[in-house]
């Protein structure tokens, strides 16, 4: 009754040629590139290998042609403010044919760098496109010679990165116009010196003034005439008073 | 109002005939908006889509209108808390997602060995559950999206039926987060048994039915036969997985190959397609539910009796009975639920196959009581960047036909 016909159900439990395990791996690549390799971590049964980052490339090559790590799991990465690397970016190699798995980290991030850079891996591995987007998006991580780098996940015309441990999780400190999210469309939240918005300074208060000036005789999505926003701090003022 | 529209038509008539066929008609190519606010997207998902004619030129998938930033919020919650998150995530099968993330926080503190078999057990049967009610969805909105109408409204019966079961045992239709760290929230009541067999005795029958209605229909064939091919390169280089990595003949079940809450003792068939085209993706999910009440009926069988979390007090509440008793487990419980625990400094990234593909976790720790990072790797994200490989060069028509067979969740892919 059932059409069957192009599907198999081949699979038999596998004690195959298991020639490659994680440790030989990593024993491996500490053979051939042992100038490549900041430091080894072994923690419930799983390999990390710290790589610097001008050897990534190479490594990746590697463990792709020779290891047969095919499989790309993941690609992200983890933010530790305090330290000078300050990012780990993390890959999640999988082997298909010989069924292990390794992790591979590099310590990107120098003091006061905006927007570290890792090489991309896209060209060994397509699959991480869109990974690497992500965490540009979200870190704020280049990778150079990434064939499409753009914001995935949030809006395109956002500023700043949200995984960051600096973000503010408390959101942005916008005032009393806006509250309940009504921003005007011309003001970005995000913008750079977004910090000084959530210290609640007297500073960040004047920031947010600035920016807030909406004309209430304005109608929505035309620009405000330069006379009238001039005036518009005299009006509010006389709102409060009456 | 009339005599606007009048004025209106007078333009229009009056302008070359070459200018208002040339906006896009004669172009060679022309790119259409397809989303986010569209039924056959399954969700908010937008593609920007080139064509020439009838043919799909180019594919540009634009995700984020879900962004939900649950890795983000993570990081302010306890583990215990965190674990409401997961549900959220791939909202058709929040228990695969429970399990994935409470076998991932179980690693890190290094509590996998006090997991009882009845534990195990459970865990296997309402996942194996989850995964037949997720792939019931799946069947649904995809027959509804090539036109099969009656279809959706089966297995949504069907899959009304395992939700009966979720509710029975957590009070919860969908956001159950009853497996947890530790254990299951709470024991398995009274007439659980009769109510999963209740399910298992009737749904061979129901799958018959949607085999009767589909796989033999030649309307379905031609809508699904040949069409978004995906190559095994492909899929093995673009990271898909789950049934899109098998329709294209890669035997590869993490269950199987990583067995994770004794899957290693159950014994099942991991069906693999050959041509790797919406059909074979088709009849893997079809046969992936044959062999998923098949492990409920064998673990069904084999439920071990036993306790529903580990006795480890650091991990696990004390029973009720207990902290009304003991000084020690009241303290426990307090500090339970004010701190939470505190696993050791280090890292581990679980993957368990979930219904839409390899579900894992990867949580650093810092030696806190909350995540220092949480990262997901859902099976729908890698699965979706695969869209443009399969469908460009087909048909407008078959983008639909190919995003159905992806299966994809936008709660997971924009997490």
């Amino acid at each position: 009754m059932f059409v069957r016909a192009p599907c198999k159900v081949p699979f038999k439990d596998c004690s195959i040629n298991m020639i490659t395990t994680a440790a030989a791996t990593v024993e491996a690549v500490q053979s051939k590139f042992p100038q490549a390799i900041v430091e080894t971590v072994e923690f419930r049964d799983e390999q990390t290998i710290v790589l610097t980052p001008e050897y990534l490339l190479e490594v990746c090559a590697y463990l792709k042609k020779d290891l047969q790590y095919d499989f790309l799991e993941t690609l992200t990465a983890v933010d530790w403010p305090e330290r000078v690397p300050r990012f780990d970016v993390v890959y999640q190699l999988l082997s298909i044919p010989h069924r292990c798995f390794v992790r591979l980290k590099v310590r990107v991030g120098q003091r006061r760098e905006e927007h570290p850079i890792v090489p991309t891996v896209t060209s060994i591995w397509p699959g991480a496109n869109w990974y690497e987007r992500e965490v540009y998006d979200l870190f704020g991580i280049t990778f150079t010679g990434h064939p499409d780098l753009r914001r995935i996940l949030m809006p395109a015309d956002w500023t700043t990165h949200p995984l960051r441990k600096d973000y503010p999780l408390s959101g942005f400190d916008l005032p009393e116009p806006h509250w309940g999210g009504q921003v005007p469309y011309t003001t970005d939240p995000g913008v750079g010196d977004y910090y000084k918005q959530t210290l609640r300074t007297s500073e960040g208060r004047e920031l947010n003034e600035k920016r807030s000036q909406i004309n209430p005789a304005q109608e929505p999505g035309t620009t405000r005439p330069a006379q009238q926003a001039a005036s518009f701090p005299q009006s509010r003022e006389k709102k409060k008073k009456g | 109002m009339k005599q606007e529209m009048a004025k209106d038509s007078t333009i229009k008539e009056s302008q070359p005939i070459e200018s208002q066929i040339s906006d896009g008609l004669h172009n060679d190519s022309m790119t259409i908006n397809m989303g986010p606010q569209h039924p056959s997207t399954h969700g908010v998902l937008r593609l920007l889509l080139t064509i020439e004619g009838e043919t799909v030129v180019k594919i540009v998938p634009e995700i984020g209108f879900l962004h939900t930033g649950i890795e983000k919020t993570a990081e302010a919650k306890t583990y215990h808390q965190a674990l409401v998150l997961t549900d959220r995530m791939d909202y058709l099968s929040p228990l695969g997602n429970n399990l994935a993330y409470s076998l991932a926080v179980e690693k890190l503190l290094g509590i996998e060995d006090e997991i009882n078999e009845k534990i195990k057990y459970t865990r296997v049967i309402l996942a194996e559950l989850q995964r037949i009610a997720s792939h019931l969805v799946w069947l649904g909105t995809h027959a509804l999206d090539l036109g099969a109408m009656s279809m959706f409204l089966y297995c949504f019966r069907e899959r009304e039926m395992i939700l009966d079961i979720f509710e029975y045992i957590s009070g919860v239709r969908m956001m159950t987060s009853y497996i947890c760290p530790g254990g299951l929230q709470a024991d398995l009541p009274p007439g659980f048994d009769e109510k999963v067999l209740a399910f298992t005795r009737i749904f061979p029958e129901r799958l018959q039915e949607y085999h009767n209605l589909l796989t033999n229909n030649q309307l379905w064939l031609d809508r699904i036969k040949n069409v978004a091919i995906l190559s095994r390169e492909d899929a093995i280089a673009y990271g898909a997985s789950g049934p899109v990595l098998r329709g294209s003949g890669v035997a590869w079940d993490i269950r199987k190959i990583f067995p994770y809450s004794g899957y290693e003792q159950f014994d099942f068939d991991i069906p693999v397609g050959s041509n790797g085209d919406v059909y074979d993706r088709y009849l893997v999910r079809m046969l992936e539910m044959e062999q998923s009440l098949n492990i409920v009926n064998q673990a069904l069988a084999g439920l071990p009796t036993g306790n529903h979390r580990v006795s480890n007090p650091k991990v696990a509440p004390p029973p009720k009975w207990q902290i009304t008793g003991s000084m020690e487990a009241l303290i426990h419980h307090f500090k339970l639920f004010t701190e939470g625990y505190r696993p050791p400094k280090g890292e581990v990234f679980v993957r368990t196959e979930s219904s839409k593909g390899e579900l894992s976790f990867y949580i650093v720790s810092d030696g806190t009581a909350k995540p220092y990072r949480m990262h997901v790797r859902g099976g729908s994200f890698a699965n979706l960047q695969v869209l443009p490989r399969m469908a460009e060069g087909g048909f407008i028509s078959d983008v639909v036909a190919a995003i159905g067979s992806i299966d994809i969740v936008l709660g997971e892919v924009d997490r």
